[in-house]
């Protein structure tokens, strides 16, 4: 039977969070939230009302640990159910690694404070599914700095053509996530901050050995 | 030429280091509530921008709290800014987390570059957002249902009417509707007059992913 999941942000107050879980039904809950706001007094009220609740702690002001933390919250969901996101409680950061997480993944997510607003994200539609299959390929195999001519070799030895992976190259660029620049005469490619963030998206999935 | 928006609290420094850093700016447009503080935050910004020769546009938000209200009325300048031609950015640090959340959805929405101003350090941090538009990931012919749907959200449609509406085959319409009903763009309903017919309604806030 399928099991559905609701992750909650949370702060200091769970009154924030108290109008979600009256309106997004579920059968498991998981609050993502920092470490002082699972030794507040709120968060100890909500696990008398809730005591199989689970607690996913993270940084509340890195927004790149608390955006992985969900993420990998709601793959690991996604296995037994559907999934919501309520982004309402905790810092802004917080907030917004679940709106992203929400859109990155394709979950439902709801803003509830105090009326509820639903996002509008397309159900099921991942971030990697924007991208063609040359595309994914240089995501997957590129780790850092390199030279643009080894790096084209590279993928083009996982069977695409150059054409294809320089056009893949060239829109990766457009959608703001590898650079290419010039050093000492030689095009260097090199993946842009927000390339880290994304990548994990990307990882192929586990199949036969 | 570039235009940066921003959204701001009661503190100026949250949106300071992005009119610094960005390159060739032209315009600053930034979005602020009714509150005391907030208004005299613009006015130091405004200042600023003055000192340094960029125009600039203060847009007062009538109701911070209402988040599709305020995501509305950003995403229509967005969009004006962008089909001019100019290069855009956005600064959503500032404000309440509401206003920050109706900014951040514009960015996912349009694929503007986002960033945020951390609280203590002041550093800018660049969101992990593409440039791309988000509504893209419906077909031209999914996107025009949608928007009939949205258009004339009051009226009842059966799947049959609103292929009739729409000029298209009836079979053509069920494919885009099974389309648009899996990504949860749409919802089946009873029609609350005829039990037996089942209309389609667009789903809550789906409108801001048309824009």
């Amino acid at each position: 039977m399928d099991l559905r999941t609701l992750i909650a942000t949370i702060g200091f107050d769970e009154r924030h969070i108290l109008p979600s879980l009256r309106l997004l039904p579920y059968d498991r809950l998981v609050l993502v939230g920092g470490r002082n706001s699972f030794r507040s007094a709120g968060f100890r009220r909500l696990r008398a009302l809730e005591p199989n609740l689970e607690a996913a702690r993270v940084d509340v002001f890195d927004l790149g640990d608390c955006l992985e933390s969900i993420e990998a919250w709601i793959r690991e969901a996604r296995a037994i159910g559907p999934v919501r996101i309520s982004a309402t409680g905790g810092t802004k950061i917080l907030t917004m690694a679940a709106l992203l997480a929400a859109f990155h993944e394709g979950v439902e997510a709801w803003y509830c404070d105090p009326d509820p607003v639903r996002l509008p994200v397309l159900r099921g539609v991942r971030l990697a599914q924007a991208f063609v299959p040359a595309e994914q390929a240089v995501m997957q195999l590129l780790r850092g700095r390199t030279s643009l001519d080894r790096f084209l070799a590279l993928v083009v030895g996982r069977g695409f053509a150059r054409r294809t992976v320089l056009t893949a190259v060239r829109s990766l660029a457009a959608k703001g996530l590898v650079e290419q620049v010039l050093e000492s005469g030689h095009t260097v490619l090199r993946p842009t901050p927000r390339f880290g963030l994304l990548r994990d998206h990307f990882r192929p999935e586990p199949g036969k050995a | 030429m570039t235009i940066l928006f921003g959204t701001l609290g009661w503190r100026p420094q949250s949106l300071l280091p992005s009119i610094r850093s960005t390159e060739h700016l032209d315009r600053v447009l930034f979005y602020h509530s009714d509150h005391a503080k907030s208004r005299d935050a613009r006015s130091k910004v405004v200042e600023f921008c003055r000192s340094l020769g960029v125009a600039c546009t203060a847009v007062e938000v009538s109701d911070a709290y209402d988040l599709l209200q305020a995501a509305g009325q950003m995403r229509a300048d967005v969009r004006k800014e962008k089909a001019a031609g100019a290069e855009l950015r956005f600064n959503i640090a500032g404000g309440t987390r509401l206003m920050s959340s109706a900014a951040l959805l514009v960015c996912i929405l349009e694929g503007i570059p986002a960033t945020y101003v951390h609280d203590e350090t002041y550093r800018e941090i660049p969101l992990p957002l593409l440039r791309m538009t988000y509504g893209e990931g419906l077909t031209p012919k999914q996107r025009d249902a949608l928007a009939f749907l949205v258009k004339n959200r009051e009226k009842r449609f059966s799947e049959t009417a609103l292929a009739r509406a729409l000029g298209v085959h009836k079979a053509t319409m069920n494919h885009h509707l099974r389309k648009l009903e899996a990504v949860g763009a749409i919802e089946r309903q009873s029609d609350p007059a005829d039990g037996r017919r089942l209309i389609i309604v667009p789903a809550p806030g789906i409108e801001l992913l048309l824009g």
